[in-house]
């Protein structure tokens, strides 16, 4: 039987990074790309910060708005798996579900890392 | 409205969708005057100020998201402080279908757009108002 609790396999296939996607997203001009994706990678590790203080609090609301706020950005930069895994974040927090919402924390951060290797891969 | 007197408030608390709204705009309408703000708070007085003609609007914002902000316009048309009519384009990641049709009956939404934004759905309504 399944197990009911995420796992990073959930969302293994969903791609990390679509950078067609996001160069589609600024109109093909890849310094505008740098430009934003500079600014998304530098917003990760506060978004992370945020999350972890917010959960210290059970702050629903706040975790529901900061896994949305990541999504719309994730899913505008090609960072496919960090909304997804945001969306089931939000989904969680409204529910007001700490077990998953931590769970899904958990894989959110391991993505970042995977997010952020491959956008260093593209930079060298 | 004309392309060189139109002005163009972006209610966005997201730095980056904020930059490629921008910079989206002002391709297509480089004499245009373009605000922004990042929540709705910011929104209103800088609407106050510039009495934009078109506005960008996100809806989850820290502070004050785009409920409120809509509440303050609409009330304020009520009672005549506000005397343009703005014509506002939601773009929010909100999945909701119901809450999304009932966002876009709000006072003076005329569009609501799913994030991540396909900018060429933008670009015809735009060039519908702005021809």
């Amino acid at each position: 039987m399944k197990s009911t609790i995420p796992q990073n396999d959930d969302f293994i296939d969903v791609p990390v990074f679509e950078f067609e996607k996001a160069l589609k997203r600024v109109h093909q001009k890849k310094d505008l790309l740098k430009r934003v994706l500079d600014i998304f990678v530098n917003s990760l590790s506060e978004r992370i910060n945020a999350i972890k203080t917010e959960l210290n609090n059970e702050n629903w609301q706040s975790l529901e708005s900061l896994a949305h706020s990541t999504k719309g950005s994730s899913w505008t930069i090609g960072a496919q798996q960090l909304g997804d895994i945001s969306y089931a974040m939000e989904k969680a927090a409204y529910n007001k579900d700490i077990r998953l919402y931590n769970d899904l924390f958990l894989i959110f951060q391991d993505s970042v890392q995977r997010f952020l290797e491959v956008e260093k891969k593209m930079n060298d | 409205m004309n392309k060189q007197s139109i002005r163009f408030l972006i209610v966005e608390d997201d730095e980056m969708i904020r930059l490629i709204h921008k910079d989206f705009l002002r391709d297509l309408y480089p004499e245009s005057e373009i605000i922004e703000a990042e929540n709705g708070a910011q929104g209103i007085c800088h609407y106050f100020e510039s009495q934009p003609n078109i506005i960008l609007l996100d809806m989850m914002m820290p502070i004050m998201g785009g409920e409120t902000f809509l509440d303050i316009l609409e009330e304020g048309h009520h009672c005549n402080i506000l005397k343009n009519n703005p014509k506002i384009i939601v773009v929010t990641a909100i999945k909701d279908v119901k809450e999304l049709m009932s966002i876009g009956k709000r006072f003076a939404v005329e569009a609501v757009i799913s994030k991540p934004l396909v900018q060429n759905q933008l670009k015809s309504l735009l060039e519908d108002w702005i021809p």
